[in-house]
């Protein structure tokens, strides 16, 4: 059975508020500068939150010339932190920005889907802080309906197949005065 | 590793709707991370993102570790002394001014919502130890709308905001819970999930205005109008719920003659900025969708108009029979703390014969200037940052020449602290015991003792112990505090039978367990306290307090010189001047910058990124100037607190209403205007 573990991002309903962003740093202890998931504004009121995709093709994984990346049965990419040299050559091949570079430990550190939490039967640190439901856990090898492969905002996919799913933003009735 | 995990429950004291309660995970006694608490049934184990930075807070360098000194006052010149010196220092200016003036009445203390835990609340007791002293009355926030729901239903019930969820409309007026209060978000989207319409009335286009379904942008403090527009079409259309009004209702025929006769919809278009077709759908909106649920924000009635804004809306949710009705009714404010007997707070004083006087907390230096026989000379600040956030600022800096000595107690060095000559360092809500409740859902929770005290410092409640039991070692007699009575025995002081009866506990200890939730729940409620034990659409009480007995529109004042509003909303990464977030998040550029409509800054040859300077005769400040379409021509926006914090540029009116509240009326913080100049950098 084939399984790849990714996020559902609603962009109808993230307000970023930065609630995941946030519950991530304090779940994963991240220093100041290394932010694994990241919420941005799009302009007029659309946000988007974004963290590791743990691709289908991780550029991570393909640059790296320590090898320190793996990609595990379920589909999640991880970083073996021993490997690591702190080369960046993953920081700045990833279209993303995943791989963080932790200035104290001159290492790339990067979002692990929450192993720990998960294998305690939770969702990701992120996914469970969500007020607005705008985030939750799929396996994008059977993507749910009405879901689309991105949106606008997002970087371009076709290089590494990111695991991960939309929901657009609906059209809203807006009264301005004029 | 994980079996050495100790886990507490711990409750977010900031000034904020969510109230949320935490779970601390601490390891060798070190705070490691913070979790929302699954047993709250309102937060439902999330926290915000300021929640969630919490260990940044406690553990932040920038925090106060020690007791401090500085000579002379603001130069900087910061000394560590022990808290015995610290002690000694305040004892021997209190005695001193005892002895100068023969009372305490030069004592003076300025304290709010830093940390709204009811064990905060021994400041107060404190100087109420003191027997008469300069106390403080009034609040800067909430009191004119709180006046006018009081007006209307006698003040009556706060509905519970789960019951959001049955809502078939929620019309949401000048909020903005997507950065002030994400929690009610869950519970707006299920009823949205269930078919319910989102509509966000506001002059900004917030966060919460653009997951909206309807987005009505509307001239600042014009609300009330609209709401009467809103009312005039269902009126005149027949589309209001009659058997409400026939029986719970007083004064319809006035006001049914007032909305035809005097509200004009072209009048209303014009105002409010609101077209009459965008007026009439809202109208059709209401009339269609059963129950309707009107949220109304604290920001419109920060106005001149700002109590009638309130009672407009108020009322036009009780002529569509939404008001006690679940799913429906009219949220606002919900008043749990004044359930609770607030021990601290209403601590009996020795009487030494004498009258304690009071200031009010948004014209404080201007009214403690004011006081002799004797004058204000000691200042004790607490849980507040007024230099960063109060009105009057030119005042403060005379009345601070006047003190003999400023006290602050805080975990930071704030704008206001850097103004004092000793600083006490205070304990986070994760290092002392305390009870919580909430201006906006139903529940109540715990606060544990997770850490000890970081480095040096101590809670509001040890201060007073220590200072009191100081001060009556040099005189005996001077404070009857009582400093033997733990932080326990003040908390089991506040669940009387009746207060766990509310809440159906058997014990506060059971707060240990799990948060509890006060058990009026979500009936529908008709019981209105005020003295017709109706509705009062027309109050007699206001007409006595020589304010209009109807909710009418009245449009403020404005100042020509200074022609563009300002607005000071509250910013994603802080609650008023508290912004501990931006350790976490990263540098916030919004809090540089003054956001303002393309035409405005083309009239004054301003462009995106200028550096500019903002100004009107109360005083100035500079700001990157941005540019965007979604302000409205006429408005600018700057957010509160940082190292040049907008409140000088704050008008000093006041609101309408809130003296029946709060003693004093609120402040019209939005009865602000400015100029805008670009600053042109002198070439050399």
């Amino acid at each position: 059975m084939t399984e790849q573990m990714g996020f559902l991002f609603n962009a109808e309903r993230c307000v970023g508020c930065k609630s995941c962003e946030m519950a991530c740093k304090n779940e994963n202890s991240t220093p100041a500068n290394v932010n694994w998931r990241r919420v941005s504004s799009q302009g007029t009121g659309n946000n988007l939150s974004i963290s590791c995709n743990h691709c289908e093709s991780p550029e991570c994984f393909r640059v790296c010339p320590q090898r320190a990346y793996v990609k595990r049965r379920d589909g999640i990419v991880m970083i073996n932190i021993n490997r690591c040299d702190g080369c960046m050559t993953c920081v700045s091949a990833c279209p993303y920005k995943a791989p963080q570079f932790d200035l104290e430990k001159q290492k790339a550190s990067k979002c692990t889907f929450c192993l720990p939490r998960r294998e305690a039967g939770l969702q990701p640190a992120c996914v469970s802080a969500c007020h607005t439901g705008a985030l939750s856990v799929i396996n994008t090898d059977q993507p749910p309906k009405n879901t689309v492969p991105t949106i606008e905002g997002f970087p371009d996919i076709r290089l590494t197949k990111p695991s991960i799913r939309f929901r657009p933003v609906k059209e809203k009735l807006r009264y301005w005065i004029k | 590793m994980t079996s050495d995990v100790k886990v507490y429950r711990n409750v977010c004291p900031r000034n904020c709707y969510n109230t949320c309660a935490m779970l601390s995970h601490v390891v060798n006694g070190k705070l490691l991370k913070v979790e929302g608490d699954p047993s709250h049934g309102y937060s439902q184990g999330r926290l915000c993102a300021k929640g969630y930075a919490y260990t940044s807070y406690v553990y932040s360098s920038e925090r106060l570790r020690y007791p401090l000194k500085q000579y002379p006052r603001g130069s900087g010149n910061w000394v560590r002394i022990t808290w015995e010196e610290a002690l000694n220092l305040i004892s021997a200016k209190l005695l001193d001014l005892n002895h100068r003036y023969g009372s305490n009445r030069s004592l003076a203390y300025n304290k709010c919502s830093g940390n709204v835990g009811i064990l905060h609340y021994a400041t107060e007791g404190m100087f109420n130890s003191f027997g008469s002293h300069t106390k403080l009355r009034g609040n800067p926030c909430m009191s004119a709308g709180m006046d006018a729901v009081t007006y209307s239903s006698g003040g009556g019930k706060s509905p519970d905001p789960e019951a959001m969820s049955n809502s078939k409309l929620i019309v949401i007026w000048g909020a903005n819970p997507a950065w002030t209060a994400i929690h009610q978000l869950k519970f707006i989207n299920q009823a949205r999930d269930k078919g319910a319409v989102l509509v966000v009335i506001d002059p900004v286009y917030t966060a919460t205005a653009a997951t909206a379904d309807y987005y009505i942008q509307i001239r600042p403090g014009t609300d009330g109008l609209l709401a009467l527009g809103i009312a005039k079409v269902l009126v005149e259309g027949g589309r209001y719920d009659s058997s409400f009004v026939e029986e719970h209702v007083v004064g319809w025929d006035s006001f049914e003659s007032y909305l035809t006769e005097k509200v004009s919809l072209e009048e209303v278009q014009s105002i409010t900025g609101v077209a009459k077709n965008v007026v009439e759908l809202l109208a059709d909106l209401y009339f269609r969708n059963d129950p309707a649920a009107s949220w109304c924000g604290f920001g419109l009635q920060r106005y001149q108009n700002g109590g009638q804004n309130v009672r407009a809306i108020y009322a036009l949710s009780a002529l569509t029979g939404n008001v006690g009705k679940a799913g429906g009714d009219f949220y606002y404010f919900h008043p749990a703390t004044d359930f609770f007997p607030l021990n601290l707070l209403n601590y009996q004083g020795p009487n030494d014969g004498q009258v304690t006087r009071t200031i009010d907390i948004n014209y404080f230096p201007s009214q403690a200037l004011s006081l002799v026989d004797p004058p204000v000379k000691f200042l004790w600040i607490a849980g507040r940052n007024p230099l960063s956030q109060d009105q009057e600022v030119q005042d403060w800096t005379k009345l601070l020449k006047e003190l003999e000595m400023v006290v602050t107690v805080d975990l930071f060095m704030t704008k206001t602290a850097e103004v004092s000559d000793i600083v006490l360092p205070a304990t986070s809500q994760f290092e002392d015991l305390d009870i919580n409740v909430s201006y906006w859902h139903h529940w109540a929770a715990l606060n544990q003792k997770a850490i000890e005290p970081y480095y040096e410092t101590k809670s509001d409640l040890e201060i007073a112990q220590q200072l009191t039991r100081k001060l009556n070692e040099l005189q005996p007699g001077f404070s009857n505090f009582p400093s033997e009575r733990s932080a326990e025995e003040w908390v089991e002081s506040e669940f009387t039978p009746e207060i766990l009866e509310l809440y159906g506990l058997s014990s506060w200890r059971e707060l240990e367990k799990a948060p509890a939730k006060l058990r009026i729940g979500n009936k529908p409620w008709l019981d209105f306290k005020t003295d017709t034990g109706k509705f009062e659409i027309f109050s007699k009480d206001a007409k006595e307090d020589r304010l209009p007995a109807l909710p009418r529109f009245w449009a403020g004042s404005s100042d020509p010189s200074f022609p563009l509003r300002l607005l000071t909303p509250q910013n994603i990464t802080g609650i008023h001047s508290q912004n501990w977030l931006l350790e976490w998040i990263g540098p916030d550029e919004r809090r540089n910058d003054v956001t303002m409509n393309p035409f405005d800054a083309v009239l004054r040859k301003v462009q995106d990124g200028d550096e500019v300077r903002i100004y009107n005769a109360q005083g100035s400040v500079t700001r990157k100037a941005r540019l965007n379409q979604e302000v409205l021509p006429g408005i600018v926006i700057i957010y509160q607190g940082g190292k040049e914090p907008v409140n000088s540029l704050l008008s000093g009116l006041s609101a309408d209403m809130g003296k029946k509240y709060s003693g004093s009326e609120g402040a019209a913080l939005y009865n602000a205007f400015v100029e805008v100049e670009k600053i042109v950098r002198s070439q050399i």
